[in-house]
């Protein structure tokens, strides 16, 4: 009775260790271009995006951060900071609305999910992007002029559904996280 | 008398053939299409290969790889990273003229292509023979280490070509 018990108890401390599968997020990038009659499929475990990342020669350093060389454009990293902390701050609403003849672009909070939509009726064009806002709070943490892919994987890591989709006349792109091949 | 004699003589070649086969063969075959096309097979015992490594002077039994040299540790890692990895298919590439998959599955990298006209390449990939081969300090491969690891692949087929009737195709046996 004793080697029972003693039996069971073991079982059920090891049993939900050993049943627990761990989780493998994967991206997925699709592109399929009509005119060209092309598809490409992506399928990639993350951790396999971060390694192949770490292996970018130069872009990426050894800890895992990629220096942006934008210092010498419009837009600088610090500036893109302060505008995310003020946006942030604001919680949820739409924070960009540009209305062309031809053209409609809205940035938008909306509970944990930046989105960006842009559509251009004329040529037919319409891009979706849904990035968390814990994502856009670990790109834009790194000092300086750097980004912590590393960190910012680990985040999109805890994403599941579409990332970014893009349609225009003839071709189509959808990236999202899953956890099936 | 004679068959006993026979015996005693035939099982020296056979015994040392066995040993050698035993530790693995690598076999190139390369048959060319047409009437009058060639079938050439060099297969390569790994023992002797090792054997005659161990009598090479060091020098020659490295391959340096030069610049590359430095970007090993970083290979090492993406294939680490690749082996760890579920199974699965990573890449599909659909084009009118081609078709390129590359994908995984258990210990083995597959690439397959096909192309415009009918012409297919094979390869997979063994990721821990790889690892096994790639130094862990990005110094020179070592060429007895590709040999032990080609010796742990044994009835794995590493490369297969078909471009009409011609046909490569390498495989450890």
């Amino acid at each position: 009775m004793r080697w029972t018990v003693l039996a069971v108890g073991v079982l059920a401390v090891a049993a939900p260790g050993a049943w627990a599968q761990p989780v493998t997020p994967w991206l997925h990038v699709q592109v399929n271009e009509t005119s060209k009659a092309s598809k490409v499929n992506v399928n990639l475990p993350l951790s396999v995006v971060e390694a192949v990342l770490k292996a970018a020669p130069e872009k990426v350093s050894a800890d895992g951060k990629i220096k942006l060389g934008i210092d010498d454009r419009d837009v600088r990293l610090d500036d893109l900071r302060k505008a995310w902390k003020e946006l942030k701050a604001v919680g949820d609403g739409q924070f960009v609305t540009v209305e062309e003849k031809d053209q409609h672009v809205e940035v938008a909070r909306k509970g944990d999910l930046v989105i960006v939509r842009v559509e251009n009726a004329d040529k037919g064009e319409q891009v979706n992007v849904e990035v968390p806002v814990s994502l856009v709070d670990v790109v834009l943490a790194g000092p300086g002029d750097t980004i912590d892919v590393k960190a910012a994987l680990a985040e999109l890591a805890k994403r599941r559904g579409d990332v970014v989709r893009v349609t225009d006349k003839d071709s189509h792109v959808r990236v999202w996280i899953d956890e099936g091949k | 008398m004679f068959f006993k004699l026979a015996g005693v003589a035939l099982a020296v070649p056979v015994a040392a053939v066995a040993a050698v086969g035993a530790t693995g063969v690598v076999v190139v075959d390369v048959r060319e299409g047409g009437p009058s096309g060639h079938h050439i097979v060099v297969p390569m015992p790994l023992a002797l290969a090792r054997a005659g490594l161990v009598l090479a002077p060091p020098d020659k039994a490295r391959i340096d790889v030069g610049e590359a040299a430095g970007h090993i540790p970083m290979a090492r890692g993406v294939i680490e990273a690749i082996a760890a990895a579920p199974d699965g298919e990573f890449v599909r590439v659909e084009q009118p003229d081609e078709q390129v998959v590359l994908s995984k599955s258990g210990d083995l990298l597959k690439v397959e292509v096909h192309g415009k006209r009918g012409e297919t390449v094979k390869v997979q990939v063994p990721l821990q023979a790889v690892l096994d081969i790639l130094p862990r300090d990005g110094g020179p491969i070592q060429a007895a280490q590709l040999a032990t690891a080609l010796e742990s692949l044994r009835f794995t087929d590493l490369v297969e070509v078909h471009d009409g009737d011609d046909q490569v195709k390498v495989w450890v046996f």
